[in-house]
C-alpha cells in the first residue's frame, strides 16, 4: 500500500456504479490505471488508495483493521461483525442500496400478524409437531437478536445457502428472515412480512475501522476527503436563497426560521436589508412568497454545489471513534 | 518436599487442592451408588440445540466433520450423559451416574472452559424418593466444599401444569402463561398486563364467533376451504386445518382480550405460595377446593417428598418453597431447586437441579423414562472457600 488511505468499494454491479456515483458527487474521481490491475484504483488528487472487493470482503477486511475505509452496506455490518459498534463506525448513510431485513411468513398464515402471534404459533407448533418450527435465513445474527428481543425462544435456526424465500415450499422451514427492496420476491413466493417484523431497515454506509493505523498522514487525508464529503453533503440538504428590501430584518430572519428551518450562513441582514439564506428544497416556494409578502421585489434561488464549514461532522464523529 | 519449590512443583500444590477436592466429592457420589459416567468431550450439536434453543447456539463451540454433521464441544453434561445411557443395555431400567469434567460455553468475562459435577437417577419410579435423594446429595455437595446451611430455593413447576390442567382457559392463554411462567420471574405483576392481540379484523370477528360457536367443524371446514378457494396451499409446516383451527381461536377470543378475571384471581393466588413445604401444601389444597379443581395428584407428591426429605434429616423447615421458582429450560417436569450462598446474595447459584422427565423422549427414548439430577458448578463452589 503506497498511499495513506485505504478504502473498499464495492467491485461489480449496481453497488459499485452508485459508489463511484457518491464519491463524484462529492467532486472525488475514482480512477483505475488504465491497463492495470482491475482490483486496484485511485481517487484524482488525494492520497489514497481504493481496493476493488466484495461487500462482504469489505465487511470482513474493516472488521479486522485491515482497511481505513469501506462502503458496504448496515445489514452486513450488524450479521458479520460482532459488537460492530467495538470494531466499526457507521459514518455516514450514503443514500443506496436500500433493503430490509425482515421477518416473513407463508400468506396463508392468516392467523399471524405480530411477532406476538409467531410467538404463540412457535409454540403450539411445537406442540403438535414435535419440533421447532424452522426459520430458514443467512442472518444467523441479526434473526437469533430480534427473536429473542420478543421473547421467541421456541424455534431454531436453519442457516440458507441459496434462495432463502424458497425454503417454506420446499419444506425446508416454515418461515424465513430474508433481506428484500420491492416485496416483489416475497409476494412471489406466497410470503408476507409480519407487521412488526422489519428487523433493520439498511442501506450502504461509510464505514471506518476502528483497527487500522491511523497514521498522521491518514487522518489528514481523512478530513479532505471527509471535508468534500460532508460539503456536498450540506449542500444538498439546502438551496441558497437570496433577496434585498428595507423590510427585511432581524425579526423576519427568525421567522422564516421558525417556519421552514432556514439558517443564515454569512449572517443576519444587512443594513440595507441584503440577505442570504440556505433553505430546505421543501420549504422553498413558501418562503420566496413570505419574502415577497413583506416587501421583497425579486427573490433569486440558486442550487448549490457544495458548503464547506470549519465544522466538519463527519470528520468530528472519526476522530470521536479512534480516541 | 524439595527446598527451594520450583515453579512447576508450585503450580501443581496450588492445583491439587482443588483438584482433590472435587475427586473427594465424586468419591462421595459414588460410594452413594453413582457410577461414574465419562462421556466424549465431543459432542453432537443437534440435541443440545434441540433442547436448550437457540440462546445456547450463540454460546457453543461448534465444529463439524468431513460427513458435514453438526458437532459441538459439550456445554453441559446432563445431556451427554443422558445419550450414554439410552444407547446402553440399560437403557429403560432405573440406573444412577455421577460426573467431573470440563464443559465449554463462550462467555464474556469468565473462563469458557470450566469444571462441573453433578449427578443424574434415570428410570426409578419412586419419584418422590428420587427427588428427595438428588436434593440431600445436592446438600452434601455444598457441605463438601465447606457450606452447612446454603440457601434453598425449592419449585414445583408439576404444581403449575396442574393448576392449568384444571382450570377452563382457552388454549391460547394456558400456552401464553407457561411461556411467561418459565420467562419471567414477574408473571404475578404482568397478570394484570397480560393481553392476547387477536389477528383477525375486528370486521368479521363478530361472525366468525357466531360460525365458531354454532359449529366448530363446519367453521374451521370453510375457513380451509376459502384457503384453498383462494390458491393457498399448505406453505411450509403448518396444516390448513392447523391455521383454521388457531383463526377462529383467536375470533372467539376478540381483540386484545385479557385474562379473565376468575382465573386471574386464581393463578395470583396461587403464585403467593411461598414459605415452608408443609405450610404450602396445606395452603395449595385450601386454594384446590375453594376452586373446586383438582390438584390432588400434584400435591400429593409435593408432601410426599417434603415427607422423604424429612425422613433423612433434612430441616425442612429451613427450605424456601415458592410456586414461582421455575427454570428457563421448558422440559423441566416437578422438582427443581438451586442452592445459593447465604454470604453472598446476588450471586449466581452453586448447585441447580431438579426433574425433567420429559428430557430422555426428547433425546430419543420411544418411552417416557423419569430422570432428576443436578449440576454444581465447581468454580463457584471453590470460591465458598475451606476445604471439608
Amino acid at each position: 500500500m503506497s498511499a495513506s488511505l485505504l478504502i473498499g468499494v464495492p467491485s461489480k454491479g449496481r453497488l459499485q456504479e452508485q459508489a463511484q456515483a457518491f464519491f463524484a458527487r462529492a467532486g472525488l474521481r475514482l480512477v483505475q490505471p488504465r491497463g492495470g490491475r482491475e482490483y486496484r484504483g485511485s481517487i484524482e488528487g488525494l492520497d489514497v488508495d481504493i481496493a476493488y472487493l466484495s461487500a462482504a470482503e469489505i465487511t470482513a477486511q474493516l472488521a479486522q483493521g485491515m482497511l481505513h475505509f469501506g462502503v458496504t452496506g448496515e445489514d452486513l455490518v450488524r450479521e458479520r461483525i460482532d459488537n460492530a459498534e467495538s470494531r466499526v463506525v457507521l459514518l455516514a448513510p450514503l443514500g443506496f442500496g436500500h433493503a430490509n431485513v425482515v421477518v416473513a411468513v407463508p400468506q396463508a398464515w392468516i392467523d399471524v400478524r405480530s411477532m406476538a402471534d409467531l410467538d404463540d404459533v412457535a409454540t403450539a407448533y411445537h406442540a403438535r409437531h414435535d419440533r421447532k418450527m424452522r426459520v430458514a435465513t443467512k442472518y444467523v445474527s441479526l434473526a437469533r437478536d430480534f427473536f429473542s428481543r420478543h421473547g421467541i425462544t421456541d424455534y431454531r435456526i436453519v442457516e440458507s445457502l441459496g434462495a432463502t424465500e424458497g425454503a417454506p415450499a420446499a419444506g425446508t422451514a416454515e418461515l424465513i428472515v430474508d433481506i428484500t427492496t420491492t416485496g416483489g420476491t416475497l409476494a412471489a413466493n406466497a410470503l408476507k412480512v409480519v407487521d412488526d417484523g422489519v428487523i433493520l431497515r439498511s442501506q450502504a454506509n461509510l464505514v471506518a475501522a476502528r483497527a487500522m493505523a491511523w497514521s498522521e498522514a491518514a487522518r489528514g487525508t481523512a478530513r479532505r476527503m471527509l471535508d468534500r464529503i460532508a460539503a456536498r453533503e450540506r449542500a444538498e440538504r439546502f438551496h441558497e436563497v437570496r433577496t434585498r428590501f428595507p423590510g427585511c430584518n432581524d425579526e423576519l430572519l427568525a421567522e422564516a426560521r421558525e417556519r421552514f428551518g432556514v439558517v443564515p450562513p454569512f449572517g443576519g441582514p444587512t443594513s440595507s436589508g441584503m440577505l442570504t439564506l440556505h433553505c430546505p428544497p421543501g420549504h422553498v416556494y413558501e418562503l420566496a412568497e413570505l419574502l415577497r409578502t413583506r416587501g421583497a421585489e425579486a427573490v433569486s434561488v440558486i442550487e448549490l454545489g457544495y458548503v464547506f464549514t470549519n465544522e466538519n461532522p463527519l470528520y468530528a464523529k472519526l476522530e470521536d471513534a479512534l480516541k | 518436599m524439595s527446598a527451594t519449590p520450583t515453579i512447576a512443583s508450585d503450580l501443581t500444590a496450588r492445583r491439587a487442592e482443588p483438584e482433590a477436592r472435587a475427586a473427594g466429592l465424586l468419591g462421595h457420589f459414588e460410594y452413594a451408588g453413582y457410577a461414574r459416567a465419562e462421556p466424549p468431550i465431543l459432542q453432537p450439536a443437534e440435541p443440545f440445540l434441540d433442547l436448550s434453543g437457540e440462546d445456547i447456539r450463540r454460546r457453543m463451540y461448534l465444529t463439524s466433520d468431513p460427513d458435514g454433521r453438526e458437532l459441538c464441544l459439550r456445554p453441559d453434561l446432563t445431556i451427554p450423559v443422558a445419550r450414554d445411557y439410552l444407547a446402553s443395555a440399560a437403557a429403560g431400567s432405573a440406573a444412577a451416574f455421577c460426573y467431573l469434567g470440563p464443559v465449554f460455553r463462550h462467555r464474556e468475562d469468565a473462563p469458557n472452559e470450566f469444571l462441573q459435577a453433578g449427578i443424574e437417577s434415570f428410570g426409578r419410579r419412586d419419584s418422590a424418593a428420587a427427588d428427595a435423594e438428588v436434593l440431600a446429595l445436592a446438600l452434601e455437595t455444598t457441605a463438601h466444599y465447606g457450606l452447612a446451611a446454603p440457601e434453598i430455593r425449592l419449585g414445583d413447576v408439576g404444581l403449575f401444569a396442574a393448576l392449568l390442567g384444571a382450570i377452563d382457559l382457552p388454549a391460547a392463554w394456558k400456552r401464553r402463561l407457561v411461556k411467561d411462567f418459565n420467562r419471567a420471574e414477574t408473571l404475578d405483576e404482568d397478570l394484570d398486563r397480560l393481553v392476547l392481540d387477536a389477528a383477525a379484523h375486528p370486521e368479521y370477528q363478530g361472525v366468525l364467533a357466531a360460525l365458531a360457536g354454532a359449529d366448530r367443524q363446519g367453521a374451521r371446514a370453510l375457513v380451509a376451504d376459502l384457503l384453498s378457494i383462494a390458491g393457498i396451499t399448505a406453505v411450509g409446516g403448518r396444516s390448513v386445518a392447523e391455521i383454521a383451527e388457531r383463526f377462529l381461536d383467536q375470533a372467539a377470543l376478540g381483540n386484545g382480550s385479557r385474562l379473565p378475571q376468575e382465573a386471574r384471581e386464581l393463578i395470583r393466588r396461587f403464585l403467593g405460595v411461598t414459605g415452608e413445604p408443609d405450610e404450602a401444601a396445606a395452603t395449595l389444597r385450601r386454594l384446590a377446593a375453594d376452586a373446586a379443581i383438582d390438584m390432588e395428584a400434584a400435591i400429593d407428591l409435593f408432601e410426599t417428598r417434603a415427607g422423604f426429605l424429612a425422613a433423612r434429616g433434612l430441616d425442612v423447615g429451613a427450605i424456601r418453597f415458592s410456586t414461582r421458582y421455575g427454570r428457563s429450560l421448558d422440559y423441566y417436569t416437578g422438582l427443581v431447586f438451586e442452592l445459593h450462598d447465604p454470604g453472598r446474595p446476588g450471586e449466581p447459584h452453586l448447585v441447580a437441579g431438579g426433574r425433567y422427565d420429559g428430557m430422555l423422549s426428547r433425546l430419543g427414548s420411544p418411552a417416557p423414562i423419569p430422570a432428576v439430577g443436578f449440576a454444581a458448578w465447581i468454580e463457584r463452589l471453590e470460591q465458598v472457600g475451606g476445604a471439608a
